[in-house]
């Protein structure tokens, strides 16, 4: 009998006009955008690609000392950060993200000192862009709700539904029977325009997903099959309460209207969540006393030094490098120099900027150091705090939940996105560690190329994978299981309304 | 056919989906009326410390003489904060609010108009939505409340066979669609107008927004382009409506229709058409299009020299003058063709009348891309006033060489801080109709279609 019932369920569903025009829709949607998303993500791995090479040239081209390299504004060492080929699925913040940080020993990279490549059009990201899970988000919860609002309703307006509990048959089989009838439709839709998508992926030849892509992508699939359960509930919930078609069909949609389109745009309209700003100027002094500091000691030493004069070039032709920025919270300052030659005159002078380089090197890294522990704090609060709050108002909404748990898989969320700037931040403390143990700081490559220009390759490399999938589902799980707990939670609630209600 | 509207008022007025719908609309309205509340002042503020620091500043350069004025150029140039933000909100944190201009502090070289890139937020790790603006409550809400309120409006009849009896009487069917259409019309356009005025009183009660005598008639301009485009959805509801059998396969497919024009189209429209234009860096640009300063430069190395011969002089001024005029134009260029390439992507769009919509709101708002074209063309307007103003205030005084672009060839008089022409933004609805005039026969024709369309599928249907 329950096995009639699935049947039945799935038979009247597939028949219906719904299911064909929700196949051809999804299909055409998902096909088309993700042929531009494919192209859109082929352009930035070339962009990414040539950024390598040419940081990667200039590095080596116009670097010859080491405090070039760290100092220099042109050809410095700068780390790229790849697009993410998931980021078809969901952009999250892939693209809105600085995607090229610079290395160097004066202060700890984070997301917010990162840049883009100046090739871009910036005015294109007035347009409103698009992913599939955008698409799923939207469309699915809409075929989700047209495939429930009848469910219980219908048959209770045609009276079939007492024609089927006259059998004996356990009201909750029944409601499990239309859940997997429809269900099952449901998931015809999305696996045939998944497939499709997959299918234009690996043909692809610029896009390469490894095994754990494809079990993040399951990640998502799953998620959003969660996603589209919910919502069958939902519409199957006021289908139980309303008991009219009709009034079900209006309620479901404004439920949709305001689940899927008003609640996360008006959530965040109404409260404030851009970063706070205010704070920055205080945060920006300190960092300031901080560096002036540096500069006193620095001071102190060249007065100290046998050399006459307090000037910090020493007489050779070094530059001083310097930073300032309130608003990024950048304020740093060092001695660069590139001496191309050292004539004889000048020769005596070396040991003296050896001695004061260093000294100085380790001293600026310390700085550098007791900064961060002033920006850490700092950009937490600006940046973090309001933006955690904004996503945690989002969350009361299933579409809120969806997008953030298929963030997670495909690791463009906010987490993702810093694993790289993390690896950058340890690259830069494998530099350091580097310089401190080969004695980089006191030695005459540091300011000068008479003696040869600096091998950057036998310094340590920098690699980047992304997080495992492991760490990709941690990060998913709580989302997922909120959406687990609110299926659970309405299906039992159904459960309830029904049992008790008159046929 | 007043008794068929009255009857369907009357119909629609009892509804759940009227409550509904005037209670989202109501919350949208106070939500985006608050914000505006919120976030005016704060740049109405921004904008006037700004353009009065930049006015002191010229008034400051204007003491100094005319060979500063002429050298360092008018300072910084803002746009002015629409009133109506608060109708759309046309990604105007993305676009520029400023022109700037540049000179050498130390050389002597002389000013030139630099346009300040997109500001892509780079810093904001918060989630990206899109904000609460007329433009969405219009766009997304009210249309997807217009075919809620016609998807049964025929089909739901000939379901219940009052359809029959109605036509039974000496009515004709045109009068029965247009009596339904302006009942459902009425039906949405009171809980819209009750959101808006609310909206409005919220707005014009709170001391720190000011609206002028145009600003309201932007607002009525607004108002009629929502009705219009509260037509066309109810006009493809009506259509779906008499076409198909049983109300319900109408609401999927008007669902389905609305999900695909309103929501999906214009995003992924917008990002086919941006993927297949190349983008192109500055300096790439200046390689491919700037003239070659080759021969500039030959003579620039003749007046190198200190000298105060007047020739000397006249090759240095032009040189100055012509640098500054050949960068100020490539730079425009540049900005020309990124401008050009997304309005081309935007006008593929406009397939989708919330895309059309979206472009008519942000025209008449005063916010946008249109907009801050429109404030591009100011200030390049002003850079050739001011210039001309130097160059009159020159040939007004006998003793001068009238060497533009050097100190010696210019007046040596005080000049007059007051007679420096000021920038001020203004607004020009006369442009606004211009630039929106397509988009609006565009909207208007769609309406008269699925009109025509919804006119001859009730007519031709079996009852």
């Amino acid at each position: 009998m329950f096995l009639t019932l699935i049947r039945r369920e799935l038979l009247d569903n597939l028949m219906t006009f719904r299911f064909a025009a929700a196949v051809v829709i999804m299909l055409l949607l998902v096909v088309a955008n993700t042929v531009v998303l494919i192209k859109d993500y082929e352009l930035r791995l070339a962009d990414y690609n040539t950024a390598v090479k040419t940081h990667r040239q200039e590095l080596r081209e116009i670097n010859k000392t080491y405090s070039d390299g760290m100092l220099g504004v042109w050809g410095a060492m700068i780390l790229d950060r790849p697009p993410n080929p998931l980021s078809i699925f969901n952009t999250g913040l892939d693209k809105r993200l600085g995607n090229k940080i610079k290395v160097s020993h004066t202060f700890v990279p984070t997301i917010w000192d990162a840049n883009k490549y100046e090739a871009d059009n910036a005015y294109f990201n007035i347009l409103t862009s698009i992913d599939i899970v955008l698409i799923f988000q939207g469309i699915l919860s809409l075929l989700a709700l047209t495939f429930a609002y009848d469910a219980i309703a219908g048959e209770y307006e045609h009276g079939t539904l007492r024609l089927v509990l006259s059998n004996s048959i356990g009201r909750g089989y029944v409601l499990v029977a239309k859940y997997i009838g429809a269900m099952v439709c449901l998931l015809v839709p999305l696996l045939m325009s998944l497939l499709l998508a997959l299918i234009l992926l690996t043909t692809s030849t610029t896009v390469s997903l490894d095994t754990d892509d494809f079990l993040r992508i399951g990640g998502i699939v799953f998620t959003s099959f969660i996603y589209l359960s919910l919502f069958y509930l939902i519409g199957m919930f006021i289908s139980a309460i309303t008991r009219r078609t009709s009034t079900a069909l209006i309620l479901s949609l404004f439920v949709w209207a305001f689940l899927v389109l008003v609640y996360p745009n008006m959530i965040l309209t109404a409260v404030d969540t851009v970063p706070r700003t205010d704070t920055k100027t205080a945060a920006y002094n300190q960092i300031k006393q901080v560096w002036e500091e540096l500069e006193r000691k620095r001071e102190q030493f060249l007065r100290n030094d046998p050399i006459p004069g307090e000037s910090w070039s020493l007489g050779l032709d070094f530059s001083l490098s310097f930073d300032d920025n309130p608003s990024r919270l950048v304020y740093h300052t060092d001695i660069a120099g590139a001496l191309e030659t050292i004539d004889e005159k000048s020769e005596p002078l070396v040991p003296h900027a050896q001695n004061l380089f260093r000294f100085l090197g380790p001293l600026t890294v310390s700085t550098a150091e007791r900064v961060w522990l002033i920006r850490k704090p700092a950009f937490e609060e600006i940046y973090v705090q309001p933006a955690n709050r904004g996503r945690i108002l989002l969350k009361f909404s299933p579409a809120g939940l969806y997008d953030a748990a298929t963030e997670a898989w495909a690791g463009t969320d906010f987490n993702g996105t810093r694993d790289f700037f993390i690896a950058a931040q340890r690259y830069r403390q494998a530099i350091v560690n580097y310089f401190h143990d080969e004695k980089i700081f006191a030695s005459r490559q540091w300011f000068a190329a008479d003696q040869g220009a600096v091998d950057w390759d036998i310094l340590p490399q920098f690699s980047f994978q992304r997080s495992d999938i492991g760490i990709n589902a941690k990060r998913a799980l709580p989302d997922l299981f909120l959406l687990l707990t609110m299926n659970v939670l309405l299906f039992i609630a159904i459960f309830l309304v029904f049992i008790k209600s008159e046929v | 056919m007043w008794h068929i509207t009255k009857r369907e008022l009357y119909n629609n007025l009892n509804s759940l989906r009227f409550a509904l719908t005037t209670v989202l609309l109501l919350g949208l309205m106070v939500t985006n009326a608050v914000r505006h509340i919120r976030e005016h002042p704060k740049r109405v503020q921004k904008y006037h410390n700004a353009v009065t620091e930049s006015m002191n500043r010229l008034t400051a350069i204007a003491e100094t003489g005319l060979y500063s004025l002429a050298q360092r150029g008018p300072g910084i140039l803002y746009k002015k904060p629409s009133p109506l933000h608060f109708c759309a909100e046309g990604e105007e944190p993305l676009l520029p609010d400023r022109v700037d201009t540049f000179y050498n502090r130390n050389g002597r070289r002389f000013w030139r108009l630099a346009y300040p890139d997109a500001n892509i937020n780079m810093t904001n790790v918060g989630p990206d939505v899109s904000q609460i603006d007329w433009t969405f409550i219009i766009g997304y809400i009210l249309s997807l409340i217009a075919l809620i309120f016609t998807f049964d409006a025929i089909s739901s009849e000939r379901e219940h066979g009052t359809l029959r009896l109605t036509l039974a009487n000496a009515i004709p069917r045109h009068t029965v669609l247009i009596g339904k259409f302006l009942g459902a019309l009425i039906s949405t356009t009171i809980p819209f107008m009750l959101a808006a005025l609310v909206n409005l009183l919220i707005l014009s009660s709170a001391s720190v927004v000011h609206l002028n005598t145009q600003a309201w008639g932007r607002i009525g301009i607004i108002f009629c382009i929502a009705l219009l485009y509260t037509c066309l959805f109810l006009a493809l509801g009506l259509l779906v409506s008499a076409r198909v059998q049983r109300s319900a396969v109408s609401l999927v497919i008007l669902l389905l229709t609305w999900v695909t024009f309103v929501v999906f189209m214009p995003s992924t429209l917008a990002a086919l058409a941006s993927s297949f234009s190349s983008s192109m860096a500055y300096y790439e640009y200046e390689e491919r299009y700037g003239q070659s300063h080759t021969e500039l430069r030959k003579t620039w190395r003749i007046s190198w020299r200190e000298s105060k011969d007047e020739e000397v002089l006249r090759i240095r001024g032009e040189w100055h003058t012509e640098m500054a005029a050949g960068e100020e134009r490539l730079r425009g260029e540049y900005l020309t063709f990124k401008v050009a390439q997304v309005q081309r992507a935007r006008a593929i769009t406009s397939i989708s009348p919330a895309a059309l919509l979206q472009h008519l709101l942000e025209a008449f708002a005063g916010t946008g891309l249109d907009r801050h074209q429109q404030f591009i063309e100011n200030v390049q307007r002003y850079a050739r006033e001011y210039r001309e103003f130097v160059v009159d205030v020159d040939r007004g005084d006998p003793e001068s060489l009238h060497i533009m672009g050097v100190r010696e060839g210019l007046s040596q008089k005080p000049v007059n801080p007051e007679a420096v022409p000021k920038f001020e933004d203004t607004l020009n609805i006369g442009k606004d109709f211009n630039t929106a005039a397509t988009e609006l026969l565009l909207l208007s024709l769609f309406v008269v279609v699925l009109l025509a369309g919804a006119y001859l599928a009730f007519v031709r249907v079996e009852i």
